[in-house]
């Protein structure tokens, strides 16, 4: 490495041409590679165009009570039945979405951000900001990621902002570890020394040249953290410590009368647990292909 | 190697010391202490005279730094004092459900190598064929659901197949074996099923990964059979990164279980952190995430000795 310092300040920043044909050849390419990808993200899309429509698409009030229809079983009126308080299990699987995608893409987009910033930095820096930082991250990483929400969500109160901090706090060191390492590879690069003989300041050199190496593992991160932040969500929900009541949100739906009822009317214990289920599928499946499609380590020969 | 050993082990105390302060100063800024919530009920009764001595009584009026240290220095000696709320030693309060929850763990760190080791290796081995999605798919699947929906997803198939309930109230092992079986064997699959996920998805990378080495081509070439090839060459080299996710799962699973414990009524760690943050009962909370996280950090570095003991390359850098 020591030997390629040669300087090239003008490869550095400029967008390549034709940056919008090339992301959509890349699309094209990946639908037809990776049908499972795929796949994973008409889910995601479906899912999206759920919680912006949710007013349109849902039948019924998802906060509305209807002690005439208790229990009721799944039926024309009510395409997957009505929970103890008569309301809508259809409507409130809509409106659920909104809850699930708010905070999953609220807690992962700030973790993995704040966690590749870290990360970057820590490796540009090296010595002993990487020794005390790699510490602190052991702290952090030696709590089980629930253990440590439960803890933050107590202290912060349950608003949905504050879930959302609670459930990214502890993505952030899984971020810089990760990050951190592909970074460190990045920083031996000519290009940075190139930057750095520049005379760019140290912020503009993690931000502007290391940050846009690491997209890779970086959207790898995220979209794992996706599925992640939307069952820590639903578990936290369902202890009764998340999303609180009635507001609707999948976790909360199979806390409390969905066990009690479980045997009587399974259907409030099983759609939203599917919901869940499907959604989280979804992000992986995406996740995954993608990881696979970035990394040509994994591709096959 | 000796001493990457040592540095390795040295650094596991100032990790050990930051999970301290970062839970001491963490749950007291959690709002209302354990005495305002005893008296929570008779709010007004009770003069502000008798809070202050129950408060001097837990040395909660002591400066913080003073309060830290004293608490500390009982750790060293392991010594983690009484619970606040319940005044029993933080020990009786723990061991029997450390017994459970180790179980638990136990049998789902079973359940998940048992099933992801032979569907890891099928999967690269069958890379890119219907075999490889349908792993493939099952273990993503594992990832997105839930363990405690699985849980009552399990409890309502026994309800309605069956008609038979798991038993409700735990019964040791030592007690009765089969009783203890019943009970904890669905909580275990259905964490095990989310933990195979990771662990065969692991086995699968490492496997595609070990496939590809010159050593493998040259047992190949030399006409060992298939089978020898990969017990002998590919599964000993692939096997390291998956006992290391094996073995990080197991140790977050003994605290981490705190909704699956919810679902199935059982008494475990996880329950008791959320019925200690209830009541702030700081002794117990602080000795239980001592607890958690030590584990954790010990199983990283005996994880670490691991490597270096079976990897050479790693014991001569």
């Amino acid at each position: 490495m020591a030997i390629a310092r040669v300087p090239v300040p003008e490869a550095v920043e400029a967008a390549p041409p034709g940056a919008v044909a090339r992301w959509l050849a890349a699309t094209r390419e990946f639908c037809r590679a990776r049908t499972l990808g795929a796949v994973g993200a008409a889910v995601i899309v479906v899912m999206f165009a759920v919680a912006l429509l949710a007013p349109v698409l849902a039948a019924y009030d998802p906060e509305a009570v209807d002690f005439g229809a208790m229990l009721a079983r799944p039926s024309l009126a009510h395409w997957l039945g009505t929970d103890s308080f008569g309301r809508d299990v259809l409507s409130r699987l809509i409106f659920g979405s909104r809850t699930a995608l708010m905070v999953g893409f609220g807690a992962s987009v700030l973790g993995a951000t704040l966690g590749a910033i870290l990360g970057v930095g820590s490796a540009y820096f090296g010595g002993r900001v990487d020794l005390y930082l790699q510490r602190v991250m052991d702290v952090f990483l030696s709590f089980p990621l629930i253990v440590l929400a439960l803890a933050l969500v107590a202290i912060l109160g349950n608003s949905i902002p504050n879930l959302i901090m609670a459930i990214m706090v502890p993505m952030i060191p899984r971020s810089a570890l990760v990050i951190r390492s592909s970074a460190l590879a990045i920083r031996e690069m000519p290009f940075v020394d190139a930057a750095r003989a520049a005379g760019f300041g140290h912020a503009r050199i993690v931000l502007r040249h290391m940050l846009p190496n690491v997209m890779a593992p970086y959207l790898i991160m995220l979209t794992a953290f996706l599925g992640q932040a939307i069952l820590a969500e639903a578990s936290l929900s369902f202890l009764g410590l998340g999303v609180q009541e009635p507001t609707a949100a999948w976790g909360l739906m199979l806390r409390g009368a969905a066990v009690e009822f479980a045997e009587t009317a399974p259907w409030m214990a099983i759609f939203p647990g599917l919901a869940i289920s499907l959604s989280v599928f979804a992000f992986n499946l995406f996740g995954d292909s993608l990881r696979d499609a970035l990394d040509p380590r994994l591709r096959t020969q | 190697m000796w001493k990457y050993l040592v540095k390795r082990f040295l650094l596991m105390f100032p990790t050990l010391l930051g999970v301290a302060l970062l839970t001491f100063v963490l749950i007291r800024v959690i709002p209302g202490d354990v005495v305002e919530l005893r008296y929570a009920g008779d709010r007004g009764s009770v003069s502000q005279d008798v809070l202050e001595k129950e408060r001097a009584r837990f040395g909660l009026d002591q400066p913080l730094w003073r309060q830290f240290a004293t608490w500390v220095l009982g750790v060293a000696r392991l010594d983690f004092g009484e619970s606040m709320w319940t005044g029993a030693p933080i020990w009786q309060e723990i061991r029997l459900r450390f017994a459970l929850s180790l179980q638990v763990a136990i049998m789902a760190t079973l359940v998940a190598v048992v099933l992801a080791i032979p569907l890891g290796v099928l999967a690269a081995l069958k890379q890119d064929s219907w075999i490889d999605y349908a792993v493939r798919i099952f273990s993503i699947a594992g990832l997105a659901t839930p363990s405690f929906w699985l849980g009552i997803v399990f409890i309502l198939l026994l309800l309605v197949v069956f008609h038979w309930l798991p038993p409700m109230i735990y019964t040791p092992f030592w007690v009765s074996p089969w009783e203890n079986l019943k009970q904890l064997i669905w909580p275990a699959l259905a964490v095990g099923y989310r933990y195979s996920a990771v662990a065969t998805r692991m086995t699968r990378s490492a496997m595609l990964e070990v496939l590809r080495e010159d050593y493998i081509r040259t047992a190949r070439a030399k006409g060992l059979v298939q089978r020898l090839i990969l017990a002998r060459h590919a599964l000993k080299n692939a096997m390291l990164p998956v006992l290391t996710v094996v073995a990080l799962e197991f140790a977050f699973l003994i605290g981490g279980l705190v909704v699956t414990e919810q679902v199935f009524n059982l008494n475990g760690l996880g329950l008791l952190f959320v019925q200690a943050v209830a009541h702030r009962d700081y002794t117990l909370i602080q000795a239980l995430v001592m607890l958690v996280a030590g584990v954790f950090i010990v199983v990283n570095f005996l994880m670490d000795i691991g490597y270096a003991w079976i990897d050479p390359r790693i014991r001569y850098r």
